[in-house]
């Protein structure tokens, strides 16, 4: 752009015209959609009824089937029947039967299931539409007790606090490497970074299949994995104006990791809580040290920017706890009140935070390779960095 | 449910692991303790609404038929003698699309013969002529395919005659026989659909010398209803209506002499089956013979296959009949005997 041409822009107050000039368009649609509904719209009947159903969740309590569901649909829907294993089963529904665009409704069936075992149940709508629900494994719903609570959180305590916190005790011994060593650890982390954020936008898209039509998953990724970005880049830009230690720089940085992780691991503490509600949690010790040995390397990634500096023990400590302890938080809400709209915005929020991370190490790193040009260490760098997550995954998966 | 694992499922799988690898019992505990309770006691959990599956009512006013009516609904025509002394009765049947409430909240698309499904209940004495005027009055072709002899233009099948395009008609004629228990049902293609519909009923075929007199005689068309469409049954029922007869129990009295006339029309599914209980009967397969073949008290039918039972009840009670297919009792194929003092 030249400076030269724009404009003199003046900032006098917004004249009465511009106020008229600005509303006569919004005037003008709204007497264009006054006609059109007075027309009677389009005058075209759905040829067949379009209803959509969505299930969000369930739960069981002793002789008792709750199922949540949500219209998604056009309009308004009438739940008729209840099929319950093969069987018409009564039901009772609140608040009514009839469940408006975009309301929630709660089934609730007198049902005498059994511990362990699976249950199909069909929802059949005035329109005959079916919609399904599948219980793999029938158990009563964890109740948010204070003992469950404790116990979520000491899930979420072992899926992120302590993996992330034992790559945090690297801190010594990275100090004592060399300079090219710490460029290399820094690609590593974009490597691990950039992994990380292709695997949380790929669970974001999947958990968006469950989101609700008008919801529109798809355009809430977008919405907060953009909106992140660009706020972490403006806060990032004004720190880097404000403040003259490059050393507070980069602990700004690590801090923003942290931020970003501890975004994707509030996605997986969710996942966590909603999978154990549905029964999907099988119990495998292998699986856990395998877990851990993943995540150990997201306390490395967050710490690789400030291993030239002096942080103090209590910042390490709240970098832990930023990149892990949301964790427990996505547990709780998995856990308790699960719901896939949410989940799909944190998990937007979470890619969003990530690349934008993986942009600030970039620019660290470009610093450093100014100075020394050094390609094949950020190449390796940021390979190992994904392999180390591919490899790790290999035995959990 | 087909499943693909995502890295999704090993945090489902990790959360888990960690349970067992910090060993907190406590969550195990409670989450045991009450499974292990449920399944000690093994008791079902109170219903809120009564001990039977099925619910509410429907709008049998604006069905336009009750299936307690059609029960004993016998469609004997309009009578009249033949110059050669043979007995003529003749029937009007109209094809319409009708929507039916089958179960409260869902109306089934069906197409029936003269508004109600089953049909009309046809019955004449072997040997005299049966005329039925067939008018097509819905928006697809369709015929009535009689099992019984006749002639093959009267078969009421594609090629070979007997259809009836929409708003066009056809007369079907022939003597009736063999004696027994028959059915009719549209023979148009696609057949499973138009079957399933609701194009079908019974045709009586009484012999000469009539059978012994009883003091009730039902009419029992058992089928099913496909609601969407992916041909595989949703409900299952006899006479029409889901529930019908667990919500309206048949009464008879101790010791009256009951004869149901028992077809089954079920598409898609292999079999179909009757079960009385606390009961025997004794059954005469497809009604062609005055002895019976069995005293039992559960009988299978494949589609199309009928058969005639005759039982009487020697003490009071609320007495089931339903499909020991369970799987269809539950879905609708349930009924009831109140059996008065």
């Amino acid at each position: 752009m030249t400076e030269s041409t724009s404009p003199p822009t003046t900032t006098r107050g917004i004249s009465l015209r511009t106020i008229g000039l600005l509303l006569l368009p919004i005037l003008l649609l709204a007497g264009v959609i006054a006609l059109f509904l007075a027309r009677g719209g389009l005058g075209l009947e759905p040829a067949a009824p379009v209803e959509a159903l969505t299930i969000e969740r369930y739960t069981l309590s002793w002789g008792h089937i709750n199922i949540h569901v949500r219209n998604a649909s056009p309009g308004p829907v009438t739940i008729a029947q209840v099929i319950v294993n093969d069987s018409v089963w009564p039901f009772t529904l609140e608040p009514g039967r009839e469940i408006p665009r975009l309301g929630r409704a709660i089934i609730t069936l007198a049902y005498p299931w059994s511990y362990g075992e699976a249950y199909g149940i069909r929802i059949f709508t005035s329109n005959a539409i079916p919609f399904d629900l599948e219980i793999p494994v029938a158990f009563a719903t964890t109740k948010p007790a204070a003992a469950t609570f404790w116990n979520f959180a000491l899930i979420g305590l072992y899926v992120g606090v302590i993996p992330v916190f034992l790559g945090i005790f690297w801190f010594p011994a990275l100090r004592q490497l060399g300079r090219k060593w710490m460029t290399f650890l820094m690609a590593m982390t974009a490597g691990l970074l950039i992994f990380l954020g292709f695997d949380t936008i790929t669970e974001a898209l999947e958990k968006a299949a469950g989101v609700p039509g008008p919801f529109q998953g798809v355009g809430l990724i977008a919405i907060g994995a953009v909106a992140t970005f660009l706020l972490l880049d403006a806060i990032s830009r004004q720190q880097s104006a404000t403040r003259a230690s490059e050393a507070d720089h980069r602990m700004g940085i690590a801090f923003m990791i942290a931020t970003g992780i501890g975004f994707h691991n509030l996605g997986e503490g969710l996942a966590i809580g909603a999978a154990y509600n549905v029964g999907e949690i099988a119990l495998s010790t292998f699986l856990v040290v395998g877990f851990i040995i993943q995540n150990i390397t997201e306390g490395l990634g967050i710490i690789a920017p400030v291993l030239r500096d002096r942080p103090r023990i209590a910042q390490l400590g709240l970098l832990g706890l930023i990149g892990g302890a949301p964790a427990i938080l996505g547990a709780w809400a998995g856990g308790f009140a699960p719901s896939p709209t949410l989940a799909v915005l944190f998990l937007a929020i979470g890619t969003g935070a990530i690349f934008e991370v993986v942009y600030e190490v970039g620019k660290l790193i470009r610093k450093d390779t100014a100075r020394e040009p050094m390609p094949l260490v950020v190449f390796s760098g940021v390979v190992a960095g994904m392999l180390l997550l591919w490899i790790t995954g290999l035995w959990i998966k | 449910m087909p499943r693909n694992l995502s890295r999704r499922d090993l945090f489902k799988l990790g959360g888990a692991g960690i349970l067992t690898a910090s060993g907190i019992v406590a969550l195990n505990k409670t989450s045991l303790t009450t499974n292990h309770k449920h399944n000690l006691l093994q008791t079902p959990a109170p219903m809120e609404h009564g001990a039977l599956p099925g619910v509410g009512e429907v709008d049998h006013e604006r069905n336009g038929f009750n299936p307690m009516e059609l029960l004993t609904d016998f469609d004997y025509g309009h009578v009249s003698l033949l110059p050669n002394g043979q007995t003529l009765r003749e029937y009007e049947v109209v094809a319409i699309n009708k929507e039916i409430e089958i179960v409260p909240g869902i109306k089934f698309p069906a197409w029936t013969y003269n508004g109600r499904v089953p049909g009309p209940t046809f019955r004449a004495t072997e040997g005299d002529r049966i005329r039925i005027k067939f008018i097509n009055g819905s928006n697809h072709v369709h015929s009535m395919h009689f099992h019984g002899f006749h002639p093959g233009s009267m078969d009421g099948v594609p090629g070979s005659g007997g259809m009836a395009e929409p708003g066009q008609e056809f007369t079907y004629e022939f003597d009736a026989e063999p004696f027994g228990l028959h059915l009719y049902h549209c023979h148009a293609f696609p057949l499973a659909r138009h079957i399933a519909k609701g194009l079908y009923g019974a045709f009586v075929i009484d012999p000469k010398e009539g059978r012994p007199r009883v003091d009730h005689e039902f009419v029992m068309v058992m089928s099913g209803f496909d609601v969407d469409f992916d041909d595989t049954n949703d409900f299952y029922a006899v006479n029409g209506i889901p529930f019908y007869y667990q919500n309206h129990p048949i009464q008879i009295r101790v010791g009256e002499t009951v004869r149901i006339y028992l077809v089954n029309i079920l598409e898609f599914d292999l079999i179909n089956s009757f079960h009385l209980h606390a009961n025997f009967f004794q059954y005469y397969p497809t009604g062609t013979s005055l002895t019976p073949s069995e005293f039992t008290d559960t009988i299978i039918q494949g589609q199309a296959q009928r058969g005639i039972l005759e039982f009487s009840y020697k003490y009071p009670g609320m007495y089931m009949f339903h499909a020991h297919v369970t799987e269809f009792a539950e879905l609708g194929w349930n009924g009831m005997f109140e059996v008065i003092p």
